[in-house]
């Protein structure tokens, strides 16, 4: 086998390690949990102890932790998330309801911050220990220290409590007869705050991140080559050096893609967008224990999935890292 | 040694925003809690003062128990540093041993702790950590082992990294050649000259670990028996309209914790990274 294919291979085997360990600690630790999920759920109710038993042995609760934890591992691997007892539904049916929702809100708020955080954070490195710079320095400092559920609230009194000009609560207007344009203009509407909130946070990141980036690759010898080249100034710092300094935002980026589907319990509680997050929330306060470990899974194999296509991508980019 | 930290000190202090964030710090960290020992601040006393504005009697006013929020700031402020620095001391303990021995050791060592460091990196940890203290009940203790026990593998890698490259250092192979065991060798001679980039790491952990508290209590899953400031700004949250103060001075005190750490993380990373120091392009 070639470099490449032994590299691809070490890195698939590393994947499905860590998607194994996502799974087991899940697992366990929700298994750890004090309580007996079929009391739960009918111990309120007038339930004779042999109907109980009866359920434990139906839902397999009565057999060896090991064998439940091996019915689990196989129910997963063909695409089996479980059945919410508490919500009456089939788990995967609940998140694939979810899961749109949620990247409808994170996804436009990533894409925007690291767009504008490249912009912010190589004009801050071009201007480098100016007012400019500290601006940008100080603004995206505050952004990254700002506690998103904070800002929230913070909006949230000003847009829509005491200017009304902003719905602040779930996704759509409630009971409105709102079809095709008119419904997608009212979904926006909802989206302004929770998508400011997001971009806020990620904009600092990403300026800061930027920033760090370039200042790194504006002291390596090659830009004075590229100098004596005699390149013009634009040419060495945005054809060279923002070109490699890219490759950390890149990865970083790739890794917020990831971790997507978990990032955002906090803003959808506060504006109770129906999302991942807020499922996640509603699913731990009523101990609908398949439902957790289910969103734990699939949030955790949706990063190692990312982390994997990053690294698969730069082995081909740059040969550097194949070979090293 | 002495020179190197007087010079890390001359390029910290020259940082107006990273020396003033640790000066406004340290007042917080000696004033807050010595000001509720020292008065006897009650967090729990009612007053029929209800939603009192600000006033001179109560700087921060009152909440919609005629609490005085500015003792229940000072209370809530000393759980987060509490919090900040039990986590970050945790972390440091468990990432300096595990980073040591990895990097020293090589091998399957090596290759098992960081392979757990990948692992706890990539499990979305605030889930993990909201669902156990959930399932378990979120006492202080408890979330601050929880907490710590997820963030180690930052200081680790960073660690380990630094050991890889000191350890074939001269000053590391006389002291092996004088007879000096892997302990002595790890621990002695190693581990103090690893330190300087896990001190800005240090500050960073303990901001995080704040956000990380106060999102718990925020949502509910925090410690009853404590105050916290993430608490007051859920309970807060319904007088937001006719009483700000109420939620918005615990939010405000989050921020201004968050924010003072990460200057100062800031700050001392420019200060102890060399590469940092001199100008760009």
């Amino acid at each position: 086998m070639t470099g490449v294919a032994w590299y691809v291979a070490g890195r698939l085997l590393q994947s499905a390690v860590l998607l194994a360990f996502v799974v087991t600690i899940g697992f366990f630790v929700i298994r750890a949990a004090p309580g007996d999920p079929v009391l739960y759920l009918y111990g309120a109710q007038n339930i004779s102890a042999e109907t109980l038993a009866a359920l434990r042995q139906v839902w397999g609760l009565d057999r060896p932790l090991g064998e439940q934890y091996w019915v689990y591992v196989t129910n997963l691997a063909s695409g089996n998330l479980g059945y919410s007892q508490i919500n009456r539904e089939v788990v995967s049916a609940m998140l694939a309801r979810k899961v749109p929702n949620t990247l409808l809100l994170m996804a436009p708020s990533i894409l925007l911050a690291a767009a504008g955080g490249v912009v912010l954070g190589t004009t801050a490195c071009r201007r480098l220990n100016t007012a400019t710079d500290y601006v940008i320095g100080a603004v995206s400092m505050v952004g990254y220290s700002t506690p998103p559920f904070w800002l929230a609230i913070l909006l949230i009194v000003l847009f829509a409590s005491t200017l009304g000009w902003l719905p602040t609560q779930g996704m759509a207007t409630l009971g409105a007869p709102y079809r095709g344009l008119a419904h997608a203009l009212d979904v926006i509407r909802h989206m302004v705050l929770p998508v400011t909130v997001l971009t806020w946070w990620y904009l600092a990141a990403f300026t800061r991140l930027t920033r760090a980036s370039m200042l790194e690759e504006s002291r390596k010898p090659y830009l004075m080559t590229a100098r004596m080249k005699g390149l013009s100034e634009a040419r060495v710092f945005y054809g060279h050096a923002l070109r490699n300094a890219s490759r950390p935002v890149l990865t970083v980026l790739g890794l917020y893609l990831g971790t997507m589907l978990a990032g955002a319990v906090m803003t959808e509680v506060v504006f109770a967008w129906p999302g991942m997050g807020l499922l996640t929330f509603s699913a731990i306060v009523q101990r609908d224990y398949p439902v957790v470990l289910a969103v734990f899974i699939v949030s955790g194999a949706a990063v190692v999935v990312t982390n994997l296509v990053i690294d698969l991508l730069y082995a081909v980019l740059d040969p550097r890292i194949r070979y090293a | 040694m002495r020179e190197q930290l007087a010079e890390v000190w001359r390029v910290f202090r020259r940082q107006r925003a990273a020396a003033g964030g640790f000066l406004a710090l340290a007042v917080i960290v000696v004033a807050s809690p010595s000001i509720v020992v020292l008065s006897r601040i009650d967090p729990e006393a009612i007053s029929a003062d209800v939603l009192g504005r600000p006033s001179l009697a109560h700087a921060m006013g009152t909440d919609y128990l005629g609490r005085d929020i500015l003792g229940r700031v000072l209370h809530g402020v000393n759980t987060s540093l509490l919090v900040g620095a039990s986590v970050a001391a945790i972390a440091l303990a468990i990432g300096l041993v595990l980073g040591t021995t990895a990097g020293f050791y090589r091998g399957s060592i090596d290759h098992v702790i960081m392979r757990a460091a990948d692992g706890l990196l990539i499990v979305p940890t605030f889930f993990l950590v909201l669902a156990v203290a959930f399932i378990f009940g979120g006492r202080l203790t408890f979330v601050i082992v929880m907490l710590g026990l997820t963030t180690w593998p930052q200081i680790a890698r960073i660690v380990r990294a630094e050991v890889l490259a000191l350890k074939e250092e001269a000053f590391v192979q006389s002291a092996r050649a004088l007879g000096a065991g892997d302990a002595r060798l790890m621990f002695r001679e190693i581990l103090p000259n690893t330190l300087p980039p896990v001190v800005a790491m240090i500050a960073l952990l303990g901001s995080s670990a704040i956000l990380a508290e106060a999102s718990l209590s925020f949502l509910g899953v925090g410690d009853p028996n404590v105050v916290s400031l993430g608490q007051m700004l859920t309970s807060g949250l319904e007088y937001v309209t006719n009483a700000w103060w109420v939620p918005g001075f615990p939010g405000a005190a989050i921020f201004v914790l968050v924010l003072l750490l990460n200057v100062l993380g800031d700050g001392l990373n420019v200060a102890l990274n060399p590469r940092l120091r001199r100008g760009g392009v």
